[in-house]
Formats: C-alpha cells, sequence, structure tokens
C-alpha cells in the first residue's frame, strides 16, 4: 500500500475531529450559559496540554528523553513578543515564525546534544533551557524587558456593545477566540503525528530507539532520524508558546521559561500512553479534567492530591491509559469468545 | 577484480590488539568462513566491516571504494548486510516490520511500495512468511536467527554478514540455516560468516580464514586449514571436538 492511501484514512479522521473542535465552544456555550466562560478556557487548558505531551512524545519516539520543551516555549513566545515589539511583524505572522524559531533552535541544538543518551541529553537539554532563560533575563532590558518581562498585544479584543450583549459575552468571544488558534495548533500537531505513525518514519523512529546499532547497520541514519523528530519536535511548541504569549499578554523569563512546562510535557504521554498519536491527547484530556476537578473541590494543597493520582497512575498503568483500554478490550473481546 | 579488499586492518583498544594486520580479499559470489578460538577477533573484524568500530589503522575497500570513516548506515547502503551473533529484533514490531526497515532504508530512494515486495521476498526466502504477523519477540531462537538473516536480506546485500547463525541450533536446525546460506549465495549474494561448528564449515565454505590473537594464522579450503599444523595447535586440538556438534 502506498503511503499516501496508509495516512489518508487517518487525516480524514482528524478533519472530522477539527470540524468538531470547531464547533465545541458554540456548543458548550448553548449548553451552559454563562459558566461557558471558564468551560472554554479549560478545553483551551487541555489543548495546550495536549500540544506538549504530543509535541514530547514525537522525540520520544526515538528514545530521546527532553527537558528541553520550556526552552522551545520560551523561545516561540519571546520570538512573537519581540518581533511585534521591534519589527512591527503582525500577528498572525508572529506566530507561526515563534514555531520557525524553536525549529531552528533544535536544529542548532540537536548534532551537539543528540549523540548523548538518556539522562546524559536529559540533563544536557535541561541545562540549555536554564541558559536560555539567563540570556533572556540577563539582556539589555530595552531589549527583553529583563526580569519583568515583556507585554504582548491581545490577539483579539472584543468591546462590550450595550443592549447587543451580556458583559460575560465579552469574555466568551475572546476565550473562543484563543481556543481556535489552540485547538489550529493542535490539529497541526496531531498531523505531524500522523504522518510519522504511518509512514516509513514510524520504522526509523521506532528502529533507532530499541536498538541504534542493529537501526544504522540496516541503513538507517540515526543522527539524522533524531534531528528530524527534534526539529519536528520543537516546532508546534514554539507555536504553543507564541500563543500563550498573546493569550496571557506577557512574557518573562520565570514564568515563560517555567519548569512546569517541561515536566507536564513528560508526565502528560507517560499518563496517557507513549509512543502512540491517542495516548497523549487522551492523557492531556483526562489531565486537564482532574485537575480542574480537584482545583474546585480542594482549593488549597489541590496539587498534592494530583500528584498522588500521578504516582498511582505510573504505578499501576504502566503503558498508561492506553495500555489500561487496550487490555480491557482484549479481556472483553476474549470474554465474547 | 574482488568484491572486497581488507589491507593492513588493525584494531586496538587500549593496550589490547584485537586485530593485527588482517589482508584479505573476496570475491564476488563465494562463502568465506572466518574461524578461530574465542577472543581471536573474529566478532570485531565484522564490526570493522560494518562500521561499527572504527580500525586503528589499515583500509577496507568494497568494490573499490574506499570505507574509511564511513559510518554503519552508509555501508549498509553501500552493500554490507550484517546478523548479529546475539539476535536483536526489534520486540515491539512484527516479524514483517522488522524486515521492512531493512527493506525501506536498505538501499535509498527504495518507494514503500518496492519495500513490501522486498520485504515479502525476505520472508519467504527465509522461511518465515507464516509468521510475518508475529510479535517479534514471541520467536524461536530458530525463528530469531532468520528474522536476522531476512532483515540483512531485506537490504538487498552484496556482501552479508553472519556472526555464528548456528550457535545455539539443534542439529536438524543447523541443516536448515545451512540449506538458507546456500539458496542466499545462489542468488548471487556474496557471504562472510563467522563458525565455530566446524561440520558447517565443511559444508558451507569455500574458502576459510583462521584467526587467532587477531591475525590471519591460515587461509584455504577447509581440507587446508584443518591439516594446517598451526590451526590444529591453535584452535582444532587433537581431537576435532566440533564434530558432535551436529
Amino acid at each position: 500500500m502506498s503511503p499516501l492511501r496508509r495516512v489518508l484514512p487517518h487525516v480524514v479522521v482528524l478533519a472530522v475531529f477539527a470540524v468538531l473542535l470547531w464547533f465545541l465552544p458554540g456548543t458548550i456555550r448553548a449548553l451552559f450559559g454563562q459558566a461557558s466562560v471558564s468551560y472554554v478556557t479549560l478545553v483551551t487548558n487541555a489543548a495546550s496540554l495536549a500540544i506538549l505531551a504530543l509535541s514530547w512524545d514525537l522525540l520520544a519516539r526515538t528514545g530521546q528523553v527532553s527537558l528541553a520543551h520550556a526552552a522551545f516555549f520560551g523561545a516561540g513566545a519571546y520570538s512573537t513578543a519581540l518581533l511585534s515589539r521591534f519589527a512591527d511583524v503582525p500577528l498572525w505572522l508572529g506566530i507561526p515564525l515563534g514555531g520557525v524559531v524553536a525549529g531552528l533552535i533544535a536544529l542548532a541544538l540537536g548534532p551537539v546534544t543528540l549523540r548523548l543518551h538518556g539522562i546524559y541529553f536529559a540533563i544536557a537539554t535541561l541545562s540549555f533551557t536554564e541558559v536560555l532563560r539567563a540570556v533572556v533575563h540577563q539582556l539589555p532590558s530595552r531589549i527583553a524587558g529583563g526580569a519583568p518581562g515583556l507585554n504582548v498585544p491581545a490577539l483579539f479584543r472584543p468591546t462590550f456593545v450595550a443592549g447587543e450583549m451580556e458583559r460575560w459575552e465579552v469574555a466568551f468571544i475572546r476565550n473562543e477566540g484563543y481556543f481556535l488558534i489552540y485547538a489550529a495548533v493542535l490539529v497541526f500537531t496531531l498531523l505531524l503525528s500522523i504522518i510519522i505513525q504511518r509512514t516509513r518514519l514510524r520504522y526509523a523512529f521506532t528502529a533507532v530507539r530499541t536498538n541504534q546499532e542493529v537501526a544504522a547497520v540496516m541503513g538507517v541514519n540515526p543522527a539524522r532520524t533524531k534531528l528530524l523528530a527534534f526539529v519536528l519536535s520543537s516546532v508546534p511548541v514554539g507555536l504553543l508558546g507564541a500563543v500563550a504569549a498573546h493569550r496571557f499578554g506577557s512574557v518573562n523569563p520565570f514564568e515563560t521559561f517555567s519548569i512546569h512546562t517541561t515536566v507536564l510535557a513528560l508526565v502528560t504521554p507517560i499518563f496517557g500512553g507513549l509512543y502512540t498519536t491517542v495516548g497523549p491527547l487522551l492523557g492531556a484530556t483526562v489531565l486537564a479534567g482532574i485537575e480542574e476537578t480537584l482545583r474546585r473541590s480542594l482549593d488549597s494543597g489541590y496539587m498534592i492530591a494530583y500528584g498522588v493520582v500521578l504516582v498511582f497512575a505510573v504505578l499501576f498503568m504502566p503503558r498508561g491509559l492506553v495500555g489500561l483500554l487496550g487490555k480491557l478490550f482484549r479481556r472483553r473481546r476474549e470474554a465474547a469468545k | 577484480m574482488s568484491l572486497l579488499d581488507v589491507s593492513g586492518l588493525s584494531k586496538q583498544f587500549g593496550g589490547l590488539t584485537a586485530v593485527a594486520g588482517m589482508n584479505f580479499t573476496v570475491t564476488g559470489g563465494e562463502i568465506l568462513a572466518i574461524i578461530g578460538p574465542n577472543g581471536a577477533g573474529k566478532t570485531t573484524m565484522l564490526n570493522l566491516l560494518s562500521g561499527l568500530l572504527q580500525p586503528t589503522a589499515g583500509s577496507i575497500r568494497l568494490n573499490g571504494t574506499d570505507l574509511a570513516g564511513k559510518l554503519p548506515d552508509v555501508r549498509c547502503h553501500l552493500g554490507l548486510g550484517r546478523a548479529f551473533q546475539v539476535v536483536q529484533p526489534f520486540p515491539e514490531m512484527t516479524v514483517a516490520e522488522n524486515v521492512n526497515v531493512g527493506a525501506l532504508f536498505g538501499q535509498p530512494g527504495t518507494t514503500a511500495v518496492e519495500a513490501e515486495a522486498l520485504t515479502r521476498d525476505a520472508l519467504m526466502t527465509s522461511g518465515l512468511w507464516h509468521l510475518r504477523d508475529t510479535p517479534a519477540e514471541d520467536l524461536t531462537l530458530m525463528q530469531e536467527k532468520r528474522l536476522e538473516i531476512a532483515r540483512a536480506l531485506a537490504t538487498r546485500p552484496l556482501i552479508l554478514l553472519l556472526d555464528e547463525v548456528m550457535a545455539g541450533l539443534r542439529p536438524g536446525e543447523a541443516r536448515e540455516a545451512i540449506d538458507l546460506v546456500r539458496r542466499i549465495r545462489d542468488t548471487g549474494v556474496t557471504v562472510i560468516f563467522i563458525e565455530h561448528v566446524m561440520p558447517v564449515v565443511k559444508d558451507l565454505a569455500d574458502r576459510v580464514i583462521v584467526m587467532d590473537y587477531g591475525r590471519m594464522i591460515a587461509e584455504g579450503s577447509y581440507a587446508e586449514v584443518t591439516a594446517n599444523p598451526a590451526v590444529i595447535e591453535a584452535y582444532l586440538g587433537t581431537d576435532e571436538e566440533g564434530e558432535d556438534a551436529l
């Protein structure tokens, strides 16, 4: 079967998913009215988590555990912030350029770090994140804003028209706009993942992950394969960082390069199921839901409960949600026989 | 002209000389055996050929191309296929997927459709077609060895490097493996194999190279090298223990 014919059915499923995402905010609004403002924020956070998780997983498929996601996130965020400040680049162009900058950084960083394995690669990427943060922090503040950071213009400024809409609808329109952009980045990331999984790249990635020497004597170039994965993995995070900078209205060295981003990117696919397209997506949706529920019901200290949930998940679902569901499905099918 | 030309090839690990000034040539279509006691440097020799190790001195030419500094994947593209002594399938993949890696990446420019055909051929040749959808981790040792060969075959090698493919096989299985290697040679592939089981060497090899302490101590037909006093001294001993293995 030709690669196109293998990819196409999955792209059709993705297109249906994209249409569902398009109608999601409207549906939420019809169902929940004023409460939909925070629900749209919740699904935006889930989409953000899914982008982080899935893009991290792309590189993990070659066996490399990266702790550089915060660096790419920050690179995208600062790119669009600086471009809109100094170059007057229109916002619609600044965001894609955030992805491009992240990809270029990966292209430069990859050849020096990807020859390292396991914990050594992880440490190198973590160090890189800290170095990038320090550089941004120490640049003259008239350039990158120093510790307080920079303001970033909003993408959506709906104005309140008295008599025609309610107050909360202004917030809804803004949140809906950001959700749709997050959804677009998510669909792009899913498309990358599908292309990798349904073409020869999956063979190269899996071969390099399971046995690099054997992969090499079978004609796979491990260095190039890992570099490709690194670049593909960094671009969606750069896009996400750029969109997030506009959504939150500012960037600064501490929050924009937060280790939290890196940790979420790593934990979510492990929770959902590694080396799959569905796993990180499912993991992100469930985790975002769990976090929100805990936050509403526990008030303070909810992060502790969240941590406990994750610890148990890793202990009892070694192959993540996808592995667990697969097992249940097989058991039911065997019981039916 | 010779297909493979090894000259002055040496490899040192710190103070240990694993391969010391090996010189030999291989002509297209022959089956060459490399034998010798454990630690003689046979596997190191294959690793130097497939590029997993870089030599300390000397050169390897394949079809006239100098392989110096060429990485394993490039050597694979140039026509060196390799089956490992310790079988190393990709456990998460099925048998067919394992072979497909070699088919897709063994030669640049192979389309997915061509690779599918190559995979089928390699699975047929190696007798694994009926196991194509089995996860590689579920295979028996003999099947794993066949998979090693099938994967290497799918890369369309000019020379197939086999590292102790018969080790651990029962006599009947070794017989099957010998037939398989013959069939592969009959398709025009040159074979270099390392082997301890002497009857296999006797059966298969057109020519035998004997290594000891990294050096070549004898070269010739099976009859010639087994009659060589230096070989008997270093490797065979006075009674041929190898005979019991088949």
